[in-house]
């Protein structure tokens, strides 16, 4: 069954067109990336798919509903959106965040705060206060405060972006392997991960969708070295790929 | 828990310091005897006179609490303040009016109305402004704050040089702008308990959509809150606050930036402690800050608004050396 449902999303700035005739369609159970060179969409496409950001044209559907007509708290319940930088204004405690996070669930199993606990090994860090965690930690809260109303979509944009190699690996499997219950769907900057973790890679370059394939088959193809503009040597490796690009 | 009744005993205290103080000092016997219906002119006079003043001066701290940690929030800035968005220009202006122009009808009921919907006026005035020239973010309004305040302030000015033919009245505006609180009947006193316990339960139903909107705007959106119209009803609600606190205590300085900031040590940031925390930590301080603009210089009265910036302004000081610190 599809879960999220993009048809002919066109996003306009002023006078320059940001993303034009996307049309995706997303299971309910999938791990998706979303690659591309800079300023390809990949950031408005993610926000026109979690209804931060109205499309031009075109419109989003979240099973059989229109996603602009779901009320704001409908919407958060539903997708979970991990924005590319987070920084609380107030020095909130570790518990604190996971309360407000939350707060957007009406019906909250009484448990869920545990779990998502202890699922994310936050034990010992919940008096902790948000600016004396390590980037890693930060990953996890931020993580937990997202997931803890087990939304059916979790959207996330470059989350790991700015975390050491070891913390990226753990987040970007974190969000892959969510996909096997959930629809998750995540723009990734690094290719290998992307191809390595991810059973779907969309590809965008200029606003356009130029691929949208099963990862093991989109590795192979050509339009990626040209999107990217380098040749890419493809290394397969234990764990999956390893694209080193020359030019 | 600690905390709370420690701020309670802290304001009871604060309470009964200051209903002693005063150019005739009175020993807390005498106010038993007052409260208990003595009817000698001394126990009359700490009644009618210094009780209502001191239990006002508290309302008037809470009131400014809550403003200024309502405004904190939505700018999310430390160092916003509630009369931020022009409403201290307003209410100023406004009761310029109400101290100047010959209007029938009388001034002890004009005074507070007036400075009230000038304080209400100049925010709506702000916002509108902001719509129009499609600066809906925070910067936005703070830009048309500072624009509209620096108008109003000249209005007020130009009022005062144009309006004022003795030196009286000028020296009547001049002391209310600098903060001093209202001596209530204790029928008035009714008003001001129950406009604060209003502003009280209205700030509370913010208090966790403050805490999404601390999250940054991307993330209070993406957790359902809809960033734009919320800004608008705290600051209107913010305002309506400030509004009160200026009709009965003029313009306090510092009490509203820096009672959040005392409260957020105490109780921490999330909003629905730190509120009435924050409204605890204003009356405290506003009663004291009373007690000293009545009975330091005897057996004139110095501004209330001075005696707080005084001791306010180091401390704005020190929050500024802190926060550039780190």
């Amino acid at each position: 069954m599809s879960a999220l449902v993009a048809e002919n999303l066109r996003v306009t700035r002023g006078k320059s067109t940001l993303l034009r005739q996307i049309s995706l369609i997303f299971d309910a159970t999938e791990s998706v990336a979303i690659i591309g060179p800079n300023g390809a969409g990949k950031s408005t496409l993610l926000k026109a798919l979690a209804g931060t950001e109205a499309p031009t044209e075109g419109q989003v559907r979240l099973g059989r509903r229109n996603l602009a007509n779901l009320t704001a708290a409908e919407r958060a319940q539903t997708i979970g959106f991990l924005p590319q930088h987070f920084e609380p204004h107030w020095d909130l405690g570790v518990a604190e965040l996971l309360e407000i996070g939350a707060g957007r669930a009406r019906n909250l199993p009484v448990d869920a705060l545990d779990r998502t606990t202890a699922a994310f090994e936050l034990g010992g860090l919940e008096r902790r206060r948000w600016s004396t965690l390590s980037g890693g930690e930060r990953a996890r809260v931020l993580l937990a405060m997202v997931l803890v109303v087990d939304p059916p979509v979790l959207l996330a944009d470059e989350p790991a972006a700015s975390l050491d190699i070891r913390h990226r690996l753990d987040v970007i499997r974190a969000l892959a392997a969510r996909g096997g219950q959930r629809l998750s769907v995540v723009v990734v900057h690094d290719l290998d991960l992307a191809f390595s973790f991810f059973e779907r890679v969309v590809l965008l370059a200029g606003g356009e969708l130029i691929a949208d394939q099963p990862a093991a088959r989109l590795v192979a193809d050509p339009r990626l070295d040209e999107v990217f503009g380098v040749r890419f040597e493809r290394l397969r490796t234990g764990e999956g790929w390893h694209l080193r690009a020359c030019r | 828990m600690k905390v709370w009744l420690g701020l309670g005993a802290v304001l009871v205290l604060a309470l009964v310091v200051a209903a002693c103080a005063g150019h005739d000092w009175a020993s807390p016997a005498d106010l038993v005897r007052a409260i208990a219906g003595d009817q000698a002119l001394r126990s009359r006079l700490l009644f009618e006179w210094r009780l209502p003043r001191v239990v006002a001066a508290a309302f008037v701290g809470a009131l400014l609490g809550l403003g200024g940690t309502i405004y904190q929030g939505v700018f999310r800035n430390p160092l916003a303040e509630p009369y931020l968005l022009g409403s201290a220009g307003g209410a100023a202006l406004g009761a310029t009016v109400a101290l100047l122009v010959p209007l029938a009808l009388p001034q002890a009921w004009l005074l507070p109305v007036l400075a009230f919907a000038g304080a209400w006026g100049a925010t709506v005035l702000v916002i509108g402004i902001s719509r129009v020239a499609g600066a809906v973010d925070a910067a936005g309004l703070l830009l048309a704050g500072v624009a509209v305040a620096a108008i109003l302030g000249a209005l007020r000015s130009f009022m005062m040089l144009a309006l004022s033919d003795e030196t009286v009245s000028l020296q009547v505006v001049l002391s209310w702008v600098l903060g001093g609180v209202q001596t209530p009947t204790w029928n008035g006193i009714g008003w001001i308990l129950l406009i604060t316990a209003g502003c009280i339960g209205l700030s509370l139903t913010l208090a966790r959509r403050l805490d999404v909107l601390g999250l940054g705007e991307t993330m209070a959106t993406a957790f359902g809150l809809e960033v734009r119209r919320f800004v608008m009803l705290a600051v209107l609600a913010g305002s309506v606050i400030v509004a009160a606190a200026v009709a009965y205590g003029g313009l306090v300085a510092f009490v509203g930036l820096a009672s959040p900031h005392v409260a957020r040590w105490l109780v921490g940031p999330l909003h629905r402690p730190l509120l009435p925390a924050s409204a605890l930590v204003g009356a405290i301080v506003v009663v004291l800050a009373d007690a000293i603009a009545r009975s330091a210089l005897p057996p004139a009265e110095i501004p209330l608004g001075l005696v707080t910036a005084v001791a306010g302004g180091p401390f704005f000081i020190l929050l500024l050396a802190r926060r550039l610190r780190t």
